[in-house]
């Protein structure tokens, strides 16, 4: 880790050695504090926007502040007098940290630290001559005791005409800017209540496992408690960091700004880094009560969705075969159709909850889903549209499961009895989520986003909804007295419900295809065939001597095993395949890393750029949006004929695994940047990027550094 | 929904006895104000208890601080002092540093150190094991705090709105004690009841 620090700071000082010779920094110095001033540019042009930074290396033990001190302290003040013309911007101040003495809480730096400026040079400066900037700088420091002190810093840019050489200024400058807080990655919200504000990170939480440690810093004094401490919860893929308000709290309607510091890992692997956070909060205690209404109110249109789900078409044709068999039941005992009710609610029910319950893990698993989760796995889709179609056979009339002719009802769920009705619930249930995905979006996306126990009363409710005309029927003998006779109709509409069944095999079918492509339909349709085969063959043969009949079940379950395994099978390599192109087709820049590919590129003396990266790294996600994917850094590779190659560590391949080790690395992210030529060694670029290191190191000339 | 209720208000209490155990931690404006008790340079015992009945003024102090020079070396806080007197007003010095620390000193020291200043103060409470600071949770020299004859807690903060160590600033500044010392004056209450602190880091010794 330090060596190939060193390394590049030592490629760098390299690099600027011969701009360096003339001094362009004015020095001053205290006992506690030695103050430079330094620009990002050794010239400047009319008209041109600089940084310059104020740094000050502290002694030991001592300290200078932050923008917000916190407890006590004093913030560096930097008053820049310039050429008339001339403009400063405010002080971009780096990532502070936090010191604590006793009971008190700081915020600032100790060591060394730059203060940048933006500095607007005027359009009319005369080319030939000089642009002086002169600083007055006024900071605190401290360790136990605080001493106020005070330098002026002057620095001569010369003015040079537009087309010449400004130089490369200060390295300090490109120090100071990698230690700035960047926007953050994650979707930050805030929740206001009168004594504690609770800042959620959302998104953080995929990447929980490796933050060694996480706090805020306010921008302003006493919006947040300086030295409380920050408990920080998990829940799925947000941060929950709790903060207590401080003496002067978040007015509300007011946003609440800082720095939020995530530090990655422990020890010296670790990497900080800074996150700009500006949020509005949001007042949490009537938002609780709001919720309160939502939740009934969701329950209540949950129900009524259930109730309307018994009409859709995935849903009607079972519904309608329980109620065919409560028909000719009908003679039965009110108590034994009241029993089957039951039954047929709790498969529901049960089936609903073990919905829910797999959707809690699933989202404490941090995934991303959405209502129809299951729907995203192409399997799971064909096995339903398999379903369809064989319900459909069922009733069609192709075959049928027990001697009973009218045996429709047990046929769909295997048994009969009371178990039989409820698996109908189960299969019911398993049927309906096809029409919900579209239908039931909307309530279902509330609940998703609710803790569990909200979760599981909108499914639960969803599943009394769907299982309520059933349940009314067969409890109500005066209802049943209404439903026609049974008769030759109920045959007629048996079949004539097949029909519904098929077109829902054929939308899945359609889903299949979206998702792997158009190869899936082949298999899809195939092992339907071989279904409808099966099917047929069992039929023929259920009748026929022991031994036809025999035959007739082995080559039926040979045929459904084929359809099934060919399903399996054949919806697993085009869904990998469509995955690939569709990454191929985005617009993308990278290729993937393999070994032979690199030696490949290696041996032909092409520059080539290697990220290695893993999803559930933080800073490698960080440094692809803030340099790796900026246009200058795509630009420059594109210039230079870079080969982007990306490794994904992941799943943590031990070939990228041995490639880290090589150089020094336990872990990610890795840059490592060949030049061209053939012989020439590789440069490892620090772990925290902006778009100019990347773009300084492919710009360098190639010289042969040594690791 | 009944339960729920029940949940709500056994929460409520919790975060009620919460606030009042912590209420001891962090003194909050209009709350009473922490009763302590503490050996002065006189070599008595003052209590704030037995201050019932006036005005009291706390001032966290450090004369090493460079802060507390500018208010002292100005004369801005002997003015205040001068000020809260003509009021009734007790002014209470409060030296929260710890033995070996800066700004720690003995009774003859503060006596001598307040006639050179010009300094009057009611009395000089000496806090070397910062009990008292921590009470207050003070962090800053200068720091203040203003409790009514009721016990009550009228204000806390700063000495003025320009944080900085160069006396130059002070006229410039908004000076909350006087605007506070004033609107007491008037019978008023303080507008601006907490404000920030600035200066040096009361040195505790831990």
């Amino acid at each position: 880790m330090s060596v190939t620090r060193i390394s590049f700071a030592a490629a760098v000082s390299l690099l600027l050695g011969c701009f360096q010779a003339q001094a362009s920094s004015y020095e001053a110095a205290t006992e506690q504090v030695k103050a430079q001033l330094v620009a990002s540019a050794d010239a400047v042009h009319p008209g041109d926007e600089i940084l310059v930074g104020v740094q000050q290396r502290i002694i030991p033990h001592w300290h200078t502040y932050w923008k917000n001190p916190g407890d006590s302290g004093l913030a560096t003040r930097i008053d820049y007098e310039l050429p008339a013309g001339a403009s400063v911007g405010e002080i971009q101040w780096p990532t502070p940290e936090r010191i604590t003495t006793g009971p008190v809480t700081n915020y600032g730096y100790s060591n060394q630290v730059t203060l940048l400026s933006r500095i607007k040079v005027p359009d009319n400066i005369a080319a030939g001559g000089v642009f002086p900037v002169k600083a007055k700088v006024k900071w605190l420091v401290c360790e136990e005791e605080c001493i106020p002190q005070e330098v002026e810093l002057a620095l001569d840019l010369r003015v040079v005409l537009p087309d010449a050489d400004v130089g490369r200024g200060s390295p300090l400058i490109e120090t100071a800017c990698v230690g700035l807080p960047v926007a953050s990655p994650w979707q930050i919200s805030l929740e206001h209540s009168d004594n504690a504000l609770v800042l959620k990170i959302k998104g953080l939480g995929q990447q929980s496992a490796s933050i060694g440690n996480i706090w805020f810093f306010p921008d302003d004094w006493g919006r947040v408690s300086h030295g409380a401490d920050q408990p920080r919860h998990i829940a799925g893929d947000t941060v929950e960091l709790q903060l207590k308000s401080g003496d002067a709290p978040l007015p509300s309607g007011t946003n609440l700004t800082g720095v939020l510091v995530v530090t990655e890992g422990t020890g010296s692997d670790s990497v900080t880094r800074g996150y700009i956070v500006d949020v509005a909060g949001s007042d949490s205690a009537p938002a609780k009560t709001e919720s309160k209404l939502v939740l009934a109110s969701a329950m209540l249109l949950a129900l009524l969705g259930g109730m309307i789900l018994n009409l859709m078409p995935c849903v009607f044709p079972v519904l309608s075969i329980k109620a065919l068999a409560l028909i000719k039941h009908a003679r039965h005992e009110p108590r034994q159709t009241k029993l089957h009710g039951l039954a047929y609610t709790l498969g529901i029910l049960a089936s609903f909850l073990l919905l829910g319950v797999i959707l809690i893990a699933l989202k404490a698993g941090g995934a991303e889903i959405g209502w129809g989760f299951q729907f995203q796995s192409p399997l799971f889709v064909l096995a339903v549209a398999y379903l369809m179609f064989t319900v459909g056979l069922s009733l069609s009339g192709v075959f049928s499961i027990g001697s009973s002719v009218a045996g429709v009802g047990s046929s769909l769920a295997g048994r009969s009895g009371y178990s039989g009705s409820f698996f109908t619930g189960v299969l019911a249930t398993i049927v309906a989520t096809p029409c919900t995905a579209p239908f039931m979006g909307a309530a279902v996306g509330f609940a998703l986003s609710q803790p569990p126990v909200v979760l599981l009363a909108v499914f639960l409710s969803l599943g009394l909804g769907l299982a309520l005309p059933y349940l009314l029927l067969s409890n109500w003998p005066s209802l049943q007295r209404r439903l026609p006779k049974p008769g030759v109709w109920m045959d007629r509409l048996k079949q004539g419900m097949a029909f519904p069944m098929y077109a829902a095999a054929v939308w899945l079918v359609w889903v299949l295809a979206q998702q792997s492509g158009i190869n899936s339909i082949v298999v899809a349709l195939g092992g339907m065939v071989a279904i409808a085969f099966a099917a047929w063959l069992y039929e023929i043969t259920k009748y026929s001597a022991k031994t036809a009949q025999r035959t007739g079940l082995g080559f039926s379950a040979l045929l459904l095993s084929a359809a099934l395994f060919g399903g399996y099978f054949g919806v697993q390599t085009p869904a990998s395949a469509v995955a690939v192109a569709n990454a191929e087709t985005a617009d993308r820049q990278w290729q993937p890393y393999a070994p032979a590919r690199l030696k490949e590129l290696r041996d032909q003396g092409k520059p080539v750029f290697i990220n290695f990266t893993a999803a559930w790294c933080i800073s490698c996600l960080v440094n692809e949006k803030v340099a790796l994917s900026q246009d200058a850094v795509i630009d420059a590779f594109k210039h230079a004929g870079i080969t982007y190659l990306k490794g994904d560590w992941t799943n943590r391949d031990p070939e990228i695994t041995r490639i880290l080790a090589e150089f020094g690395r336990s872990g990610v992210p890795l840059y490592l940047y060949y030049p061209a030529g053939v012989s020439t060694s590789p440069v490892i670029l620090p772990q925290i990027l902006t778009p100019e290191i990347v773009t300084q190191a492919v710009a360098a000339p190639a010289i042969a550094f040594k690791q | 929904m009944l339960a729920n209720r029940f949940s709500q208000s056994f929460l409520a209490g919790l975060m009620f006895i919460f606030a009042a155990a912590t209420a001891h931690a962090e003194p909050i404006v209009n709350q009473p104000a922490p009763v302590f008790s503490g050996a002065t340079a006189d070599g008595k015992t003052i209590n704030l208890a037995d201050l019932h009945g006036k005005t009291v003024i706390l001032e966290w102090t450090n004369h090493e601080c460079p802060f507390v020079k500018k208010h002292y070396e100005s004369g801005n806080i002997q003015g205040l002092q001068k000020q809260a007197a003509e009021q009734g007003i007790v002014w209470l010095q409060v030296i929260s540093s710890a033995p070996g620390k800066q700004g720690h000193v003995d009774g003859d020291t503060a006596k001598k150190l307040n006639a050179d200043r010009g300094a009057t103060p009611t009395h000089t409470v000496f806090d070397p094991e910062g009990t008292i600071g921590k009470l207050y949770a003070a962090t800053n020299t200068p720091q203040f705090f203003i409790i009514n004859p009721e016990g009550v807690l009228l204000y806390k903060g700063g000495i003025d709105s320009i944080p900085s160590a160069d006396k130059a600033d002070i006229a410039k500044a908004e000076n909350y004690i006087s605007a506070a010392l004033k609107e007491l004056a008037a019978g008023k209450s303080i507008t601006k009841s907490s404000t920030k602190p600035y200066g040096c880091t009361v040195k505790y010794a831990s």
